[in-house]
């Protein structure tokens, strides 16, 4: 039957690395029998939807979105493999019925815009394929695309820097707290104790005693000092982690600012007129990032608890 | 106000680092016994079983997100009585009208501080026990 979706060392599905690599080599595509991706986020982060429209394409079926059975693969000497040749043939004669019949009207939902997005996209990606191997710009795409799964490496490696920052800096801080608050209990006891004396409710016996316990702790807080002073170094530089990851982004940025550049061009000419470009709304978008001129987020606690507040809860 | 100590927490977050200072700080005021669940889906588990008095959830998370946790206790019959705290970091004003209109019992937007998480925490309980058996 067909193999579950396998991830490469850096990541990357093997079939998404098939299209990546069929498009910047313009070259056979690798075939695999593919079945329809778990609906679940993979790994690298595609949502099932992206997945398998990549799956369908990289496994040449006609069917959009759930690819079911992919077809024998046909490798031609020419460049495009005969699978990929005959998808963008079919989507091309989807294209073009859907243009001489009533266009549907947008909406979300429901398999007929699924289709047409699907037409829409295969023929962009046909374009994208074909126009960039004629200006020759297909060496500097593939060159883009051939750093993705290096960019997936480099944005892991973030993941794993900062989480080992977090916990070096919480572990130092589990030692340390307790040292405090040792040393605060010890020295709040034997003020106590001083406050006696003051009040003249102390015997000779115990004042010798307590003298005795004072002159220890106070023998012992420099070693205290000094280990939670360590502490506080680890913390220190456990942010070291900081410059590394600066780096890092900057070159992920760099790659997807060049990535996205070169896509923008050719989608903005393959695009329909009429095209909605909102981004879909919903609740799952994680930290605000920029909140300037931006009516719909908060800002802060207090206006969490205001909205919250003017709404009766 | 309850005995702090005997109040039985379930922290859920994706993050490791974000739970382990939600236990923290929870810690520190008193409340130590902390269970932890890394998704929606674990938490509801765990709740099932029985044993907890208080749900402190993020929002965005695998397999279950918060939102849709916090549903599926409200439907509860033997859960629905939970306090259910969001620590989150959506932002938008849709997010935190959704989870009140869910019954999210208070709404802490990320980065937080330690004061506010009391805060917020010493409401709930208030409003626990102002309200009829």
């Amino acid at each position: 039957m067909a193999k579950p979706i396998k991830f490469d060392e850096f990541n990357d599905n093997e079939d998404l690395q098939a299209l990546f690599d069929s498009i910047a080599a313009g070259s056979e595509l690798p075939m695999h029998a593919t079945k329809p991706p778990e609906p679940v986020i993979d790994a690298s982060g595609d949502s099932d939807d992206l997945q398998a429209l990549f799956d369908s394409i990289a496994a040449g079926s006609e069917v959009p979105m759930r690819a079911t059975k992919p077809p024998e693969p046909v490798i031609a000497a020419s460049g495009d493999s005969d699978d990929l040749q005959a998808l963008f043939d079919s989507v091309s004669a989807q294209v073009e019925e859907s243009k001489v019949a009533a266009p549907a009207a947008a909406g979300p939902g429901g398999s007929d815009d699924t289709s047409g997005v699907f037409s829409s996209l295969g023929q962009m990606t046909r374009e994208l394929h074909d126009g960039l191997r004629e200006i020759g710009h297909d060496e500097a795409l593939g060159e883009a695309a051939r750093r993705m799964p290096d960019a997936r490496q480099r944005l892991s490696y973030i993941v794993k820097m900062t989480e080992q920052a977090a916990s070096r800096a919480l572990n130092a801080i589990e030692i340390a707290k307790p040292m405090q608050e040792a040393m605060q209990s010890k020295s709040e006891a034997l003020g106590k104790r001083w406050g006696k004396v003051f009040a003249n409710q102390i015997s000779a016996e115990d004042f010798k005693v307590l003298a005795a316990d004072t002159q220890a702790f106070l023998n012992d807080i420099p070693r205290q000092t000094r280990a939670t002073n360590e502490q506080l170094t680890e913390i220190m530089m456990a942010q070291d982690f900081q410059d590394l990851t600066g780096q890092v982004i900057k070159k992920v940025v760099d790659l997807v600012q060049n990535l996205e550049t070169q896509l923008l061009h050719v989608l903005f000419e393959a695009m329909p007129p009429d095209m909605n470009v909102e981004p879909p709304a919903g609740l799952l978008n994680g930290p605000v990032i920029n909140a300037d001129g931006r009516t719909d987020v908060v800002n802060s606690q207090r206006q969490v608890d205001d909205l919250l507040e003017s709404l009766g809860f | 106000m309850p005995d702090p100590s005997k109040i039985r927490f379930l922290v859920v977050d994706d993050f490791s680092t974000m739970r382990r200072i939600v236990r923290n700080l929870l810690k520190e005021l008193g409340y130590s016994q902390v269970e932890e669940a890394e998704d929606g889906a674990v938490a509801l588990q765990k709740l099932k079983g029985g044993g907890f008095d208080f749900v402190v959830s993020d929002w965005n998370m695998p397999n279950m997100d918060g939102l849709q946790l916090l549903q599926a206790v409200r439907a509860d019959p033997t859960l629905k009585h939970l306090p259910v705290l969001m620590i989150t970091a959506e932002a938008k004003k849709e997010n935190i009208i959704a989870a009140a209109q869910s019954g999210a019992s208070g709404y802490i937007v990320k980065p937080f501080t330690a004061g506010t998480l009391n805060d917020k925490l010493v409401k709930i309980f208030e409003k626990l026990e102002q309200s009829p058996a």
